[in-house]
């Protein structure tokens, strides 16, 4: 399979370990990416409010993938869905369209865009995926965690159900990591309130935390790189602002399927998450040792506390 | 007490002109949008419904100069669940872009620090097609908290930085005389 790719701003920056990731398991996954040349910011959720400004500046992104005449494929959630919108409103909006066609001097048909999750789990498959995994996962438990814009609006992206998403799901339990049940799903993690009220960002993130805590979590699974900022870069900041300890390694997808695949840590750069996954890779198939190891300490304890009765009754 | 007289009839057309803006006029008041918001939950004070409302009743001076039209944090589940598919969350943006002409002209004044990191961030990207990082972050820090604002963000730079994450020059693309055209259409 060969798609043009649309990397986004984040992904050479803060959230570089996703395109990493992105690459070594779409080549894993037999999938051909070819970044499209000289692509320009979305206008990412700074824009997102200024609707033509940031449907014209993902107009060019779309224009720029017109010419490798293949379907695009975005990690990102905001710029997927910004570049979506953008492609929409170009087949429906005829006076938007004269707009952008006059501005880049060139005429567009349309591209077929995609999110990375949905060319996974829908084009290459779930199950043709789990083929390739040869490292179960046993000992990661996660919550899988959709935020926003990866599923809403269904208008505009079609390919997961907007309340009840389950792609997600069943990707985490076909690598053998167990999929825990988790609420705030689809609930926002706050990042486009970081700039205009920070402590309301951080209760919404603290309550995603709190959640993924209480169904006994021991990492959370993203496909965006906003999510992952506020989870993962934000997490020591609401552990001051709400003096806790969290400690929660966060995931992206690309990240837990190329594990599964027995992709080496540095192809995946979990070395570059701001939470060290450290840990958690470390316990991957070890708890049925450590289980053994509880039930051995429990006999002798049992054997040790009669003795300490006597003890005390002396 | 809301006075007829100060009212601004025009308002939600002025709205239903802007690009998102389009459907205002379709609410019904359900409070569908309000039910669900992520914001709601923890500010009741925020109440989504509520600006739509006072919108097309006209209130105009109101509405603009509220600050809590940028809590929204564009989530999208009201926009998803508008059984009038009034499309609030692009609503909100139609009346931010009222709001923002209104200050840039000098006819109100808005307090919220999200209206300069948005407009310090296009500017960025204007200028190199894409959003140059470390620039913006450190102007909104020294322009909201002044130059301890940017030392308190200097350790999280560092570490970024030490990861490959953040670049301390931005990053230009050759198309920008296109990114220039396309903001010179859509500011028309």
């Amino acid at each position: 399979m060969k798609l043009a790719y649309y990397p986004g701003c984040t992904l050479h920056g803060t959230a570089r370990e996703y395109d990493a990731s992105t690459k070594a398991v779409s080549k894993a996954a037999g999938i051909e990416l070819t970044e499209i040349e000289d692509w320009n910011c979305c206008g990412a959720l700074e824009a997102i409010f200024d609707k033509e400004l940031s449907m014209g500046l993902s107009a060019r992104n779309n224009m720029l993938a017109q010419k490798t005449g293949l379907d695009l494929v975005v990690p990102c959630s905001i710029c997927s869905h910004n570049l979506s919108r953008a492609d929409k409103a170009m087949k429906t909006d005829e006076a938007f369209r004269a707009k952008i066609e006059k501005a880049l001097g060139e005429s567009y048909n349309g591209v077929k865009i995609k999110h990375l999750l949905d060319v996974m789990v829908n084009d290459v498959g779930t199950e043709a995926l789990a083929k390739k995994f040869v490292k179960p996962l046993k000992g990661i438990k996660a919550v899988p965690y959709y935020g926003c814009l990866l599923v809403r609006p269904s208008e505009v992206s079609r390919f997961d159900n907007p309340e009840n998403p389950t792609s997600l799901d069943n990707l985490i339990k076909a690598t053998g990591a167990e999929c825990l049940p988790f609420t705030q799903k689809t609930k926002c993690c706050g990042g486009n309130l970081l700039m205009s009220k920070q402590d309301y960002a951080f209760i919404l993130t603290k309550k995603l935390f709190d959640e993924a805590k209480t169904a006994g979590a021991n990492c959370i699974v993203v496909a965006c790189p906003m999510c992952h900022m506020l989870l993962d870069g934000q997490q020591s900041m609401v552990e001051k602002a709400h003096n806790t300890v969290i400690g929660l390694p966060i995931l992206y997808f690309t990240q837990l399927i190329g594990l599964a695949m027995g992709l080496s840590e540095k192809e995946l750069e979990l070395d570059k998450n701001m939470v060290s996954p450290k840990t958690l890779i470390e316990s991957i198939g070890k708890q049925e040792e450590k289980k053994i190891e509880t039930k051995i300490e429990t006999k002798i304890e049992n054997k040790a506390e009669p003795k300490a009765e006597e003890e005390v009754a002396e | 007490m809301i006075k007829t007289s100060e009212l601004d009839p025009n308002f939600k057309y002025e709205i239903a002109n802007e690009p998102g803006g389009e459907n205002i006029k379709r609410c019904f008041n359900c409070t569908g949008c309000t039910v669900g918001c992520p914001v709601t939950d923890i500010d009741k004070g925020y109440n989504p419904r509520k600006i739509i409302r006072k919108a097309l009743l006209g209130m105009r001076n109101e509405v603009l100069t509220d600050d809590s039209l940028w809590l929204c944090a564009s989530c999208y589940l009201c926009y998803e669940r508008c059984p009038q598919d009034v499309k609030i969350t692009e609503v909100m943006g139609a009346i931010r872009a009222i709001a923002q002409r209104e200050a840039k002209a000098g006819k109100i004044k808005l307090n919220n620090p999200k209206q300069l990191f948005d407009n310090l961030f296009i500017d960025s990207v204007k200028k190199n097609g894409k959003w140059y990082e470390a620039g913006v972050s450190g102007m909104f820090m020294l322009r909201t908290k002044g130059i301890g604002g940017v030392i308190g963000y200097a350790p999280m730079g560092m570490e970024l930085f030490k990861k490959g994450k953040l670049s301390i020059l931005p990053h230009r693309i050759k198309g920008k005389d296109q990114i220039k055209r396309i903001f010179e259409e859509v500011e028309k």
